[in-house]
């Protein structure tokens, strides 16, 4: 297939990662050979999908506002996602059809991918869960997709290594047990640039895309709002992504 | 010639009819979403088929849907 394009970025205004988002599942449909990726985190928020509720936020609305947490109702399959700083945001706009995929394949290979991605970390006991992927019982990587002209948006949030007390809070599927993250599942530091890598690595193969190239993050006038990854850690990403072999997974996730 | 708008086949387990985007007697462009159905963990929008009026609605929201099924119907001129 086609060359998967990436854009990592950094902490994007969810508002901003919707219109932008918006314009490339436009550009993906109007094109025979693109699919992008987008990698992201986002300031604390709360999403909801159409399986979702009020309900499920047991934060009431002066908590939120002392935290200056909103709740946006999105269009996308699940129910409600914590999004928080040390949780990577996933973002597949992949042509389905084009891919040979049906719904249910493509949600099969998403919670692939995050497994592998959790794997590699040496979190062996990693699973498929009806809302994600699930380690012990609890809920590590989440997923909720939309599809537009058999192209796909939103994707998947991955737990690295964001603050899991305020998950107790917020139902996110997965079961009675709140949300957990690599880290502690780990059980040691992690570093997140890497499971970045890990996870371009595995959409690549397990999507059989032929190769990826890391795009700056530009690629119209109306997304120059989009805030890159630093430029240190833009080199770095790169300088990796492009020299390493990678043989063992411990190696991935050195401290 | 009234246009059907169908169902399609997603491969996938049960699915419901979520939201209309568009109202009875409203004025549709082909390949404007005009109505989505969710299944499990995903949302599916169903384009217009044509370009003309949504002159008919059979089925709603939380209504199980079948893959080839009729779920409103576009006509060329306003209802």
């Amino acid at each position: 297939m086609s060359t998967l394009e990436v854009y990592l970025l950094d902490h994007v205004p969810f508002e901003q990662l919707l219109t932008w988002q918006r314009r490339m599942v436009y550009e993906v449909s109007g094109s025979t050979d693109r699919a992008v990726l987008l990698l992201c985190e986002h300031e604390p928020l709360i999403s909801v999908g159409r399986e979702g509720s009020r309900a499920d936020i047991r934060f009431d609305a002066d908590e939120l506002r002392q935290r200056n947490w909103s709740i946006r109702w999105v269009n996308r399959g699940g129910g409600c996602t914590l999004h928080l700083p040390g949780q990577l945001a996933i973002y597949p706009i992949f042509p389905l059809r084009r891919l040979g995929l049906n719904l249910p394949t493509y949600l099969s290979h998403l919670r692939d991918v995050m497994r592998n991605v959790v794997a590699d970390a040496n979190i062996r006991s990693a699973s498929h869960d009806p809302s994600g992927v699930a380690v012990n019982g609890r809920l590590i990587a989440q997923v909720g997709v939309a599809v537009r002209n058999w192209v796909s948006y939103f994707g998947t949030v991955l737990n690295v290594n964001p603050d899991l007390e305020p998950f107790r809070r917020v139902d996110c599927g997965g079961g009675a047990s709140p949300m957990t993250s690599i880290e502690r599942e780990r059980r040691l530091s992690i570093n997140p640039q890497l499971v970045r890598q890990r996870i371009v690595e595995h959409m690549r193969e397990r999507f059989g895309f032929d190769d990826y190239v890391l795009r700056p993050g530009r690629t119209s006038d109306d997304s120059r709002n989009i805030p890159l990854l630093s430029r240190s850690v833009h080199r770095r990403t790169f300088e990796s992504l492009g020299a390493l072999i990678w043989s063992r997974s411990q190696e991935f996730f050195g401290t | 010639m009234p246009m059907p708008i169908r169902m399609p086949d997603l491969g996938a387990g049960p699915a419901r009819l979520s939201v209309w985007y568009a109202e009875h007697g409203e004025r549709v462009l082909e390949g404007e979403r005009i109505v989505e159905v969710l299944t499990e963990r995903a949302t599916f929008e169903i384009v217009a088929p044509a370009t003309g009026v949504l002159a008919e609605k059979h089925a709603f929201p939380q209504d199980r849907l079948d893959p080839g099924q009729i779920l409103g119907m576009i006509s060329e001129e306003a209802p």
